[in-house]
């Protein structure tokens, strides 16, 4: 996939926008990414923590009955099976070994379902480095197992209390602390958002899911799939796949967003599908916004989906037509979790579940077709709110 | 060389008829206004002026009732006293830059301040304020290098807003030797006034901003007073800080 602009766009797309007091770190975090990126001695250490530590490469299976039962062929990419139970972990080792790299002794980062809270606590813990994760108070109540998790971990849980108290609002308090801290700290960003390098950084240490994806399904095939499928809440996992890719013509990119309760404002979090071009949390991006330009409210059954604004390289592929996006229902999703359960023993995080719910809700479209979806996280997470919801 | 002063005020809070009022008050003792447009999400704001705008948000902001306040009092102000936007970015790309730089032209604004556009992004809009005659305000900060102060002071107008701290709005003031000495390299490279912004409280930290600086601006402090409803408490902080 193409590197962003100098200026860090993505065609239309991208950008700095964050306080002067900053723009010399991200400076700083770009000339060290660079020379991370050609250092031979930390590239094969991240090699060696993914595959020994966080348990690359992650399979390809092919979900067989539920395959007969719809009538589609569906592949799956188990980033569920990642250690931590999400593809998080790809990018926080990365990160941290970067972290490293620049001498910095401490990191912060923000957390909504609290996968990627765990992951950067994680790894923190791995290599001795003192971690604050910003968690807005209505994630920390809905998502208590993970707070507990960071905490044993050896992280501190710092409760957002401001605006709607979830993802957006710990992004805020973060870079505030980043601000403040900016010469010791490290801000560990969890997704394809913020100012530049960030989405490209992290999309860079996600693309180990489509380089794997590609050559793993040929070798199962012979053949490439007709269609990538991933759900997108900032859209990490999804660029990680669709980076596999971009140079095959017959392969189809395709990302799911939350469709929520209804598509009316505050109901959704489909902010690719329709969403305004808007600036929010560093970056000149689609973003859901009312008349007057202020953030809308958002929602999903997922947390890690609940954001309204969406990484800008999905922006820029989306405008370009290089990628299609669609949604996908909570009702969906949650049915799409169980009928993954029965059919396969797989219970998939409600993030991934939205990328399978929206093939099951169209499943004549993509009759006797190759879909290989990234299953990016287990649903053990989910287990209260599945339970509360369906069960 | 007499101080060149600013106050900031969120706009219509704590309501349309004691903003308008303040504003009004406030250009009696200050050189310019800094207006804020309440944003859902100010990362550049401490907990007093975040909170303030949520009010004014709750209670059903309208950046169009706002240009009116703001014409109004435009009318009556000593034409000297200038009027400054504060907002973020995605506020000016809401409503479109030009549109937003014409509307607000149209009323009387003479300048823009944007926390969230750095130097590096500044460019379309700085060229839309000039073809508009209106300034566009850059920051400085004690992370930036001498080269940048050079060049960011050197392309300066209106005043150039040097960001003593690091931090949000409403932090303490604490000058360290070096950022003491950027601030100087900034007078000496800056055609316009240097004011220092963020932790000017009271009279104290107005007399140590004025030693380093051509002046300050003064917000948190005010907003909470203006927040108690009364104006007798704004207006008598607005003497103390100007020393009226």
């Amino acid at each position: 996939m193409r590197r962003p602009s100098r200026k860090g766009y993505f065609g239309n797309y991208g950008g700095r926008f964050v306080a002067e007091t900053l723009i010399n770190a991200l400076d700083e975090l770009n000339q060290a990414y660079e020379s991370f990126r050609e250092n031979q001695d930390y590239q094969q250490k991240l090699k060696t923590l993914l595959s020994h530590y966080a348990g690359r490469p992650t399979p390809i299976y092919f979900a067989r009955r539920l395959s007969k039962k719809i009538s589609v062929n569906l592949y799956l990419k188990r980033e569920d099976l990642l250690h931590t139970g999400a593809h998080k972990l790809n990018n926080t080792l990365g990160q941290i070994l970067l972290t490293q790299y620049m001498g910095k002794k401490r990191v912060i980062a923000e957390t909504g379902a609290g996968q990627h809270g765990v992951a950067t606590a994680t790894v923190a813990a791995l290599l001795g480095l003192e971690c604050d994760i910003y968690m807005g108070e209505v994630d920390i109540e809905r998502q208590a197992p993970n707070v507990k998790r960071m905490e044993l971990l050896g992280a501190r849980v710092i409760p957002v209390k401001t605006g709607s108290r979830t993802l957006k609002d710990a992004v805020n308090e973060a870079l505030k602390d980043w601000v403040r801290n900016v010469q010791s700290t490290h801000y560990l960003i969890g997704s394809v958002v913020g100012p530049h390098p960030f989405p490209w950084m992290v999309r860079d240490f996600q693309s180990v899911i489509g380089k794997e994806s590609r050559r793993q399904f040929r070798k199962m095939t012979g053949a490439l799939p007709d269609y990538a499928v991933a759900c997108v809440g900032g859209g990490s996992n999804a660029l990680g796949l669709f980076s596999g890719f971009m140079n095959d013509p017959s392969v189809k990119c395709i990302g799911v967003e939350a469709g929520g309760r209804a598509l009316t404002p505050g109901d959704h979090a489909a902010t690719v599908t329709l969403g305004k071009k808007g600036v929010l949390h560093g970056s000149l991006s689609l973003l859901l916004q009312d008349e007057e330009g202020q953030v809308s409210p958002v929602h999903s059954v997922s947390a890690g989906l609940d954001y309204p604004g969406v990484g800008p390289e999905h922006s820029h592929l989306h405008e370009t037509k290089k990628a299609e996006y669609y949604h996908c229902s909570d009702e969906s999703a949650l049915q799409a979790c169980q009928t993954l359960a029965r059919w396969e023993g797989i219970i998939p995080a409600l993030e991934s579940s939205h990328a399978l719910g929206y093939i099951l809700d169209h499943q004549s479209r993509y009759k006797d077709k190759d879909v290989l979806i990234n299953l990016s996280g287990r649903g053990d997470k989910d287990l209260a709110i599945i339970i509360r919801e369906v069960l | 060389m007499t101080a060149y002063n600013g106050f900031y005020l969120v706009g219509n809070y704590p309501d349309f008829e004691l903003f308008t009022e303040a504003l009004r008050e406030g250009l009696r003792y200050f050189d310019f206004a800094e207006i804020g447009i309440p944003f859902s999400d100010p990362v550049a704001d401490g907990p007093v002026i975040a909170t303030a705008a949520d009010a004014v948000l709750k209670a059903g902001f309208k950046w169009e009732k706002l240009l009116e306040s703001v014409q109004k009092v435009r009318q009556s102000a000593d034409s000297h006293k200038k009027l400054y936007w504060m907002s973020y970015a995605n506020i000016l790309y809401h409503h479109g830059l030009q549109n937003f730089i014409e509307r607000s032209k149209e009323v009387g604004i003479d300048g823009i301040i944007v926390p969230d556009i750095p130097f590096v992004e500044s460019e379309e809009l700085k060229k839309l304020c000039h073809q508009h005659r209106m300034d566009y305000i850059h920051f400085a900060t004690p992370e930036n290098t001498d080269e940048q102060i050079k060049r960011i002071a050197s392309a300066a107008q209106g005043f150039l807003y040097f960001v003593s701290i690091r931090g949000v709005t409403g932090s303490r003031l604490l000058v360290d030797d070096e950022t003491a000495r950027k601030i100087q390299l900034a007078k000496e490279y800056s055609p316009v006034p240097v004011i220092l912004g963020f932790g000017i409280r009271d009279k104290k930290t107005v007399e140590r901003a004025l030693q380093l600086a051509d002046g300050f601006i003064a917000g948190t402090a005010l907003v909470k007073a203006l927040g108690t409803g009364e104006m007798d408490n704004f207006t008598s902080l607005c003497k103390q800080l100007t020393g009226n």
